[in-house]
């Protein structure tokens, strides 16, 4: 049984939206890697991240997308976070990553705060 | 209401990263209904978490056919939760506690575990084996409020 997924969708304004789905630890994180890579490799880097439908995190995931923030941000890209559940959004917050991460309530708010290319 | 029971479980559990999944369900289960908030519970489950999965790959370098050991003891003040195991001794207290405005203006990645667990635990105590107890145990503990 596959306890996690991540899916890319492209999007229009050049950014790609990753949905992710069940438990995000030490065990997925490398699918989330190979999955960012691969967007990461084919010429994206206006990512949001879609976390409707993640039921878990740990810092494992977390490293996942500290791996990818500066080498996007240098390009003038960035990973916005968006539609956290509350538990989801407690590990961000209790190391303080609302500080380097734009974390936005809605995937809709965070595509939309990407100015035209 | 809190269905409150003293009990005490343990389970033992492979060292593989496969394993992190049922290592939250238990503790899960042993936590509901003790009177922890849910804020609290889910806590709990990840600062369990995050020490299996830093004994998995920086204790066991990933060999499932090691194991774990885990135990649970629930009364009224406080859970307890006894994580032990055979490897090289390795004390999560000995990394430094990143300072995280440093941590992010470098860019770091990994070694955030340890701070999730002192975060969200009230104590976290790691024992070395000795002599006359051959297991490493780090003990989790946090404490019911009022």
């Amino acid at each position: 049984m596959n306890h996690f997924s991540a899916l890319v969708r492209q999007e229009p304004n050049d950014i790609c939206i990753i949905d992710l789905s069940g438990y995000l630890d030490a065990h997925t994180a490398s699918d989330l890697e190979k999955i960012f890579l691969t967007a990461y490799d084919g010429g994206c880097r206006r990512f949001v991240v879609n976390f409707t439908d993640l039921d878990y995190i740990s810092s494992a995931g977390l490293g996942v997308f500290m791996v990818f923030i500066e080498a996007v941000k240098r390009e003038n890209g960035d990973i916005k976070m968006a539609a956290m559940k509350p538990k989801v959004f407690t590990v961000f917050d209790l190391l303080g990553f609302p500080v380097l991460f734009n974390i936005h309530t809605s995937v809709e708010d965070a595509v939309n705060a990407y100015p035209a290319p | 209401m809190i269905a409150f029971s003293n009990h005490t479980e343990y389970i033992t559990i492979s060292a593989s990263t496969d394993s992190l999944r049922t290592i939250r369900e238990f503790i899960s289960s042993q936590i509901e209904d003790c009177g922890f908030t849910e804020f609290e519970e889910n806590g709990i489950v990840l600062a369990v978490d995050e020490a299996c999965a830093n004994l998995i790959a920086h204790a066991f370098a990933h060999d499932a056919s090691q194991s774990i050991e885990i135990l649970v003891a629930v009364d009224d003040r406080d859970v307890r939760i006894e994580i032990s195991d055979t490897a090289r001794p390795f004390d999560p207290g000995t990394i430094e506690h990143p300072n995280m405005d440093d941590y992010f203006r470098e860019r770091r990645v990994g070694g955030l575990g340890i701070s999730l667990m002192r975060r969200v635990m009230d104590d976290v105590v790691y024992k070395p084996a000795t002599q006359g107890q051959p297991r490493n145990t780090l003990v989790l503990t946090k404490r019911l409020a009022g």
